[in-house]
């Protein structure tokens, strides 16, 4: 069964709102990072982080006290509603899902809660902390915002947990009691990740991110949501999602890939939308696009965005339907101009576009793929 | 849905407080075992709970199977493979072509121990270990690492209902017809931070935990793993596999009333066995017995209470927690094991350390010991956090 994606919604560090992102993509901007630090070391990290100023109009008493993992994924499935023209109160509430993707949660108040066990004992932790430390909180708040009383699932997993959200939906729509699905992939930086993916030597100290360079010079963490409305008709169809599979190892992300890349690309492909960050996935990917499908157009916005993990996957996709709707790619920023594939490095129109992959590489173990297509 | 496939559940694995395996965990259901035992992972001396159901690490450990570098797994891991492990010795040859598991903490004293020693400027050798065995999908990718199954996952972490709605959501894929053969289950291993946030809330109780007792005062908790091969039923008929037990229905609901409490008049919960009932083209007076999510909280048993007395008449009814604790992300799943005992044996699991019934709630409690029944259709439920409301139903197949 084709799903067709009926609306969408975006919270970036660069902005909020698909074609304000957008537009801003296409100029060649990129988001501006931030250092962020911790009062127990000297060591601070630079983020990419979403602007106060992105979230405001956004109440709910629901919010009063939720982290900013739910206040991005509220606002991001508000702007997908809102795209698909669908109103709340005019919706029947059993038959809408509600699917998200994430991959580290409320970490903030996860972090702040175990602070107060280690710093002052168990007595001093805030029960008011610790609901919004449980990763289904922010899917809680969006279906209590929305009235959702049917199937709402939390999915977590790593970068390629937004497009394991998709294959769920394709999955749940299957079932004709549903109208529209609303997958929301979203996540919230802190200090404590960066430093994980630091130790991990999967984060450079300040940006850019210079993707499908072989020295792997690392990833600058960010933050956000994307929500997209799955319908069964809208502007763009996902002619495939491809549920993926996992890698054992970092030698075998390339094989995975290929088999993915294999999968997906047995009908023309005009571009494919790279999860290149910075880190050993994008050797696995270049060498994979550069064997499977050699004349695509490679595109990947996380230089300019950031990775933002749970949320990655969800960005991919809107960045996919943009470009196809648009007929146009943004450049990729801060890419060598010798590497052996077909960048985009300045804006490029592409009249003809009719299909795109979306590649998505988790630093976790996990990679999948979807096709989507235009009329 | 025209001329949906028939599930069957065709191997299965379980650890949890209850013991190792099925036949273990069967042996301390009929004996109506109290498997909860004072907390010694971690300091518990300011909490008000001090008693969880643990997983023994001598033997949690002791793994026999060859595993790379099974020292740096995390105890969730362990307990995924050991489950994993006890079901492919039932279905060797099963190769799931997809994957879906509840949790709700993967490989949280991880982070635990990584953040106690960022803060207290410990050791931190062995940080990227602890790092890259953090993540919530980690288990599940060891587990299927160390038997060779390389299925795409889906880990759903819907808070207390995740092992169910695992369990469900695979079962719908294979009804579908989309998929011939799934994984399905759910892990949980005890983490400080949790322990310490249920007693935050004061959600745990410092006595015994008594679901739907006139004097519950809250839960324990428990850790553990479940797992089960689910297939197309006439597929695995045809090629000769047994068969456990058929699952026929599964509902889902979503309750906005707050984040951690059930909506009081219990329409979240019994929207979610409506539903399953419908799922399953039965009658509730067609069920012979509920698994009950049953925490022991007096917000929890009282809107379940309620939600199964207005659906069904006098079914025997217990919480399985009472004697285990309560798993999170892997309670559904344990829990729907002890139905396929249930179902399999031919008896009723018991709720123990009951003592005097709820006047407010009208149910017919399978109290402190297990007892014989004819059991032919279980359904089991899981509540969770968010509102999150999931009911299975699983039926005895005749050979």
């Amino acid at each position: 069964m084709r799903l067709a994606i009926a609306g969408m919604g975006w919270v970036t560090p660069l902005g909020t709102g698909v074609d304000s992102v957008w537009e801003r993509l296409l100029q060649g901007e990129e988001a501006s990072a931030t250092t962020i630090c911790e009062r127990f070391t000297d060591r601070v990290y630079s983020v990419f982080r979403v602007p106060e100023s992105a979230l405001k109009g956004i109440s709910h008493p629901r919010l009063r006290r939720a982290s900013a993992i739910s206040r991005f994924a509220a606002a991001a499935g508000l702007q997908a509603l809102e795209s698909a023209g669908l109103k709340r109160e005019s919706q029947n509430p059993e038959r809408i899902a509600l699917i998200f993707a994430i991959s580290n949660g409320g970490v903030t108040y996860t972090k702040r809660f175990y602070q107060e066990i280690v710093g002052t004992g168990a007595q001093a932790a805030s029960p008011l902390l610790f609901p919004e430390t449980v990763f289904n909180a922010p899917a809680s708040h969006l279906a209590a915002i929305l009235g959702v009383t049917g199937a709402t699932y939390t999915l977590v997993g790593d970068a390629a947990v937004g497009l394991t959200a998709i294959t769920m939906a394709e999955e749940l729509m299957a079932n004709h009691a549903l109208d529209y699905c609303l997958v929301v992939g979203t996540e919230e930086v802190d200090w404590l990740l960066c430093d994980a993916y630091r130790r991990w030597r999967l984060l450079r100290v300040a940006p850019p991110i210079e993707p499908f360079s072989k020295q792997n010079l690392g990833m600058i963490l960010s933050e956000g949501a994307g929500a997209i409305v799955l319908a069964r008709e809208g502007f763009a169809t996902i002619e495939r999602a491809h549920p993926g599979g996992y890698f054992r190892k970092r030698a075998e992300t390339e094989k995975i890939l290929k088999r993915i890349l294999c999968d997906l690309g047995q009908m023309e492909i005009d571009f494919v939308i790279s999860s290149a960050n910075g880190t050993f996935v994008d050797q696995a990917e270049s060498q994979t696009l550069q064997e499977v499908v050699p004349n695509a157009l490679a595109y990947t916005g996380k230089p300019a965005l950031g990775e933002s993990v749970g949320a990655a996957g969800l960005w991919q996709i809107i960045l996919a339907a943009q470009a196809l709707h648009s007929k146009e790619l943004p450049p990729v920023l801060h890419a060598n101009q010798s590497i052996p594939l077909r960048l985009p490095l300045s804006r490029t129109p592409i009249p003809n576009a009719r299909r795109a992959v979306v590649l998505s590489c988790g630093l976790n173990q996990q990679a999948a793929g979807l096709r989507m297509a235009i009329q | 849905m025209n001329n949906p496939a028939r599930v069957a559940v065709t191997a299965a694995g379980v650890i949890s407080p209850l013991g190792f395996g099925l036949a273990e965990t069967l042996e301390a259901l009929r004996s109506a075992r109290d498997c909860v035992t004072p907390v010694m992972r971690f300091s518990v001396t300011q909490c008000r709970c001090k008693t969880a159901g643990q997983v023994s690490d001598s033997r949690l450990l002791a793994s026999h199977l060859q595993i790379l570098r099974p020292g740096r797994l995390h105890r969730a891991s362990h307990m995924m493979i050991q489950a994993l492990q006890e079901l492919m010795t039932q279905q060797p040859e099963f190769e799931p072509e997809l994957t879906v598991v509840g949790t709700t903490s993967g490989g949280m004293s991880y982070g635990e121990r990584y953040y106690r020693s960022l803060y207290g400027a410990g050791g931190l050798r062995h940080a990227p270990t602890w790092i890259a065995n953090y993540p919530a999908q980690k288990p599940v990718i060891d587990a299927q690492t160390a038997f060779g199954i390389s299925a795409p996952c889906q880990v759903i972490a819907n808070a207390c209902a995740s092992g169910t709605n695992a369990i469900g959501h695979a079962f719908e894929c294979v009804r579908s017809g989309r998929y011939r053969s799934v994984l399905a289950g759910g892990y949980d291993a005890l983490a400080e931070m949790v322990f310490v946030g249920f007693d935050s809330l004061q959600a745990s109780t410092p006595e015994k935990c008594r679901p739907f007792d006139r004097h519950r005062s809250g839960m324990v908790l428990g850790e553990g793993a479940a797992v089960f091969s689910l297939e197309n039923l006439d597929l695995a008929r045809a090629r000769g596999a047994p068969v456990l037990a058929e699952i026929i229905g599964y509902g889902i609901s979503t309750d906005n009333f707050h984040i951690t409490q059930p909506e009081p008049s219990g329409i979240g919960a019994r929207q979610a066995m409506e539903r399953a009932l419908e799922s399953a083209r039965i009658a509730a007076a067609d069920v012979d017995y509920v698994n009950a999510h049953g925490t022991a909280t007096v917000f929890n048993d009282a809107t379940e209470g309620k939600a199964i007395s207005a659906l069904f008449n006098g079914v025997p009814v217990s919480s399985t927690k009472s004697m285990m604790g309560h798993s999170l992300g892997a309670a559904g799943a344990i829990e729907a094991a002890v139905c396929l005992l249930a179902l399999q044996h031919q008896f009723l699991p018991a709720n123990i350390n009951f003592t005097a019934a709820d006047e407010d709630v009208d149910l017919n409690i399978v109290a402190n010991e297990a007892r014989p029944a004819a059991v032919s259709m279980a359904l089991s439920n899981s509540f969770g956090f968010g509102g999150a409301n999931a009911s299975l139903i699983m039926r005895k197949l005749e050979a």
